[in-house]
């Protein structure tokens, strides 16, 4: 016993050791400015020149209203629709190359990752070249007379659909690598066992790649909660979000406290969200999946 | 507990034939061993019977039912993996409590079987265990108990052993052949390793590098009397010579040809002909002995000590045909010192003398 503990205790000593870079870099580049977003929250009219009045509450109270939980529901909502379609594409794709591809394998990984290589600027206006009124989607309808005079551009659609495209290697990848990782003779004795192809899914894909899932939805759920450049070019500032609201706020309006006040609200309310979704998984995962009501751990 | 039968099948993969009109009948609630060397296509009949590999041509009989179409989850037919296959997000209970779950069985009657198929396999202490803390060998145990608890008609085992050591591989062979007599559940064993072969079945076939079978019998009458060079080889260690039969005895076209007296009286004369000596069925001294039906004088080129035995080569006479022969260690210190370069004889009846079937070499 005393021997392993002081191995564990060496090895943690060397983590620590090895942690210190990443401690300094997120220290000063990440958690400092955020300490300093959270004080200028609380403090009355401060601006880029200097301190102006002192410390309130008013900042905070004057954004608690029901257009900015708006603003707040609408990113969530938007999100969520984005991380479930993404959830719902990606997994499929990274079953059927994961398990069922074999020489195209590499192939079809490559195209899953070919928007990883692009800027996504790039990958952004690309779009426009499809939507737009002499885009591909418009002439294709026209040929059956069903052609809108306008762009298909700024609307809550052409979002959501350009965020799901521009997401979903960020939802493909943790699950593909976490399905990769499943030995195959794993899904044969199951259907040795006698268990169809549904219940395989279900009690031994599904569960084991839960991590992947997890991932996933943390990789494509969070960014696309701030989401700032796919609603402003496709969307023209509509809908309008949390991060055009933060970003009014800090560069328009001139009032940085209460985009600092704002900020630190959806800030807690992410993490809220996290949370929760964290539990939830929990619960799905141990008890129904893993269909252990019996086993006592 | 049924019996299993197939007939003609046919596999290739990639273009490469693997089996080709491949027949055998397993007898059912007997333990039979499949032993061949490895990439005979062995384990490929294994996933055959369970389903888990289609066949090109050919059908498969599970007792009087044809099977041939039926998809692996609903053959009665469960497979213990080489790997073992356990489910790693599961424990100890769970992976037993596998099969039955999938078929909707009620939870006390999962828990009830789950606890008897453990004590069967010795592993009812470990009942909650994460697989992940579990030996090698304790997880071959579950890998067992999760294959036996819906008690199907049939049992494959895919070197189940292979990745254990030696002594808990003997030990587990015991094991086994124990449940077998218990369950009475027919149990294919495919294995490349004879000595596993030869402990735990009833009986065996070994199949050649061609994917057919060579050779099928209890193993008593397999390395007893081996049909074929192949078999003869494969299963033990063996001296095979080969000669001219001329009467009831064969001369070895070599320089300082010997004649060997066999007991089989065949009308062949002329023929060219192979016989199978064991190395164990071999006397060697280098005193005169009474009562032998063979004798044959050589020189020691080799001796290598293995524990229980000592294995010697032989040069016959000046030809330069040289034979095995293993002498058991009986006593500490031998009356008898053989070394290297001596001169001796080797005694052998010619009731030992197997002749193998003709082929070309």
């Amino acid at each position: 016993m005393k021997k392993s503990d002081l191995k564990s205790a060496i090895k943690k000593e060397r983590f620590f050791f090895a942690m210190v870079p990443a401690v300094v870099w997120q220290g000063l580049f990440l958690f400092l400015p955020l300490l300093f977003l959270v004080v200028i929250s609380f403090i009355k009219g401060w601006s880029y020149t200097g301190v102006h009045g002192g410390f309130t509450l008013e900042n905070y109270t004057s954004l608690l209203d029901f257009s900015h939980l708006r603003v707040l529901f609408r990113s969530f909502f938007l999100a969520l629709i984005n991380t479930t379609v993404c959830l719902l594409v990606a997994f499929p794709v990274s079953y059927f190359i994961s398990v069922k591809s074999r020489r195209w394998k590499n192939c079809l990984l490559f195209f899953l990752v070919v928007p990883f290589f692009t800027n996504f600027l790039v990958l952004v206006y690309s779009w426009f070249f499809i939507l737009e009124r002499n885009g591909v989607i418009n002439k294709f309808l026209s040929l059956f007379g069903l052609g809108v005079s306008g762009p298909l551009l700024y609307n809550m659609p052409a979002v959501l659909l350009v965020m799901v495209y521009c997401y979903l290697p960020f939802m493909a990848m943790p699950i593909y690598s976490s399905l990769e990782k499943i030995d195959k003779s794993l899904l044969e004795a199951s259907s040795d066992l006698g268990a169809n192809f549904r219940q395989t899914f279900f009690k031994v894909v599904l569960p084991m790649a839960f991590s992947g899932i997890r991932t996933g939805v943390f990789l494509v759920f969070v960014p696309s909660f701030g989401e700032f450049v796919i609603p402003t070019l496709i969307g023209k500032g509509e809908p309008f979000l949390v991060g055009s609201l933060v970003s009014y706020y800090f560069t328009q309006s001139l009032s940085p406290s209460f985009g600092a006040a704002f900020t630190s609200i959806s800030c807690v309310f992410l993490v809220i969200v996290a949370f929760l979704w964290f539990v939830l998984l929990k619960l799905i995962f141990t008890k129904n999946l893993r269909g252990s009501d019996n086993g006592k751990n | 507990m049924r019996s299993i039968e197939l007939k003609n099948i046919t596999k290739s993969f990639g273009g490469e034939l693997i089996l080709h009109n491949f027949s055998v009948t397993i007898p059912s609630g007997i333990f039979f061993a499949l032993l061949g060397p490895s990439g005979c296509g062995k384990t490929t009949i294994l996933r055959i019977i369970a389903g888990l590999e289609k066949q090109d041509s050919g059908s498969i009989f599970l007792g009087k039912k044809n099977i041939t179409q039926v998809p692996s989850n609903e053959r009665t037919v469960n497979t213990v993996f080489q790997n073992y296959a356990l489910f790693p997000h599961m424990n100890v209970f769970d992976n037993i409590a596998y099969p039955l779950r999938v078929k909707k069985v009620d939870t006390n009657t999962i828990e009830q079987k789950v606890l008897d198929t453990l004590k069967m396999v010795h592993l009812e202490q470990h009942i909650y265990k994460p697989i992940q803390f579990l030996s090698g060998g304790q997880q071959q145990r579950v890998a067992l108990a999760r294959a036996i608890i819906s008690e199907p008609d049939v049992l494959l085992l895919d070197e189940p052993l292979a990745a254990l050591d030696l002594g808990l591989r003997e030990k587990m062979l015991i094991e086994l052949k124990e449940l077998q007599c218990k369950l009475g559940t027919t149990f294919v064993y495919v294995t490349h390793d004879q000595s596993e072969a030869l402990t735990v079945a009833h009986q065996m076939a070994i199949m050649n590098n061609n994917g057919q079978i060579e050779q099928i019998g209890e193993p008593k009458e397999i390395y007893e009397f081996p049909r074929s060079r192949f078999v003869a080889k494969f299963v033990g260690t063996t001296n095979i010579l080969s000669g001219k039969k001329i009467g009831s005895t064969i001369e070895i076209e070599k320089e300082g040809a010997f004649s060997l007296s066999i007991s089989e009286e065949r009308k062949e004369d002329g023929k060219e002909l192979s016989i199978s000596l064991r190395p164990e069925k071999i006397y060697i001294t280098k005193d005169k002995l009474e009562g032998f039906s063979n004798v044959f004088v050589g020189t020691v080129i080799s001796v290598v000590y293995q524990g229980r035995s000592t294995q010697y080569v032989v040069k016959l006479g000046k030809s330069g045909i040289t034979v095995n022969v293993f002498e058991q260690n009986e006593e500490h210190f031998p009356k008898e010192v053989i070394e290297v370069g001596n001169l001796v004889n080797l005694y052998w009846q010619k009731e030992n003398v197997v002749i193998l079937k003709n082929e070309k070499i």
